[in-house]
């Protein structure tokens, strides 16, 4: 799992089955310069700290049990972090200043 | 996931068996992203029907093969859906100036000169 910071949002009409409903998230990879797109099930909010699940486990945030394996997802907003015990980021460290 | 834009098709007579009726959409990645994939662009079947020029959001993987409803197919990226729009803060898209007072400086998630999302909204 990694850590990262919600910067943003994507709408879409057109998605694969298993995702309706389910709001797509822009999340800012903490301490690089990268962005996934995250699937979100616990309504965070632009400016959350968030923990993504990665690959093949992310599946099983958004429905659990052996046959998820029809569902178009490799990461998902798993947690929305309240707090974590690691010093501040430096300055230019943090992706997005979360 | 990752958020791209579709920039072209491929089509080929040779190929697996198994991937007969799918279309292959060239699609350039906005971000950085996984660095197993860090190339310019990345091929990805299409499951929705989308088109040039559109954004997408691309699935890599194994759970873009099973969502072809087969776990032996040799794919391993998926469009997922096709974004109407997106909004991203701008600040983490530039970098530059702290997200809140106090707060650290953001470190730019594009590279110098890139496009932002053609959708894109920004929150400011």
């Amino acid at each position: 799992m990694i850590r990262g910071v919600v910067v943003g949002e994507v709408w879409g009409t057109r998605k694969a089955a298993g995702l309706d409903g389910r709001k797509l998230l822009l999340v800012a990879v903490e301490r690089s310069d990268r962005l996934v797109v995250g699937v979100d099930t616990l309504d965070a909010r632009v400016g959350d700290r968030v923990l993504v699940t990665w690959g093949s486990g992310a599946r099983n945030v958004l429905q659990p049990g052996p046959g998820n394996r029809g569902v178009l997802c490799d990461a998902a907003v798993a947690m929305v972090v309240d707090g974590s015990s690691d010093p501040p980021a430096e300055e230019g460290e943090c992706s997005s200043g979360a | 996931m990752i958020l791209g834009r579709v920039v072209g098709s491929l089509w080929c007579t040779r190929k697996h068996a198994g991937l007969g009726t799918y279309k292959l959409l060239l699609v350039r990645p906005y971000f950085y992203y996984d660095p197993s994939h860090e190339t310019e662009q990345v091929v990805a079947v299409d499951t929705v029907g989308a088109g040039v020029g559109e954004d997408v959001v691309v699935c890599l993987g194994a759970p873009a093969r099973w969502s072809l409803g087969d776990a032996n197919l040799p794919v391993d990226a998926a469009v997922l859906g096709i974004v109407d729009r997106c909004q991203l803060q701008r600040v983490a898209f530039e970098g530059g100036a702290p997200a809140r007072e106090g707060g650290p400086r953001a470190r730019p998630l594009a590279p110098l000169g890139a496009q932002p999302p053609r959708t894109v909204e920004w929150i400011e």
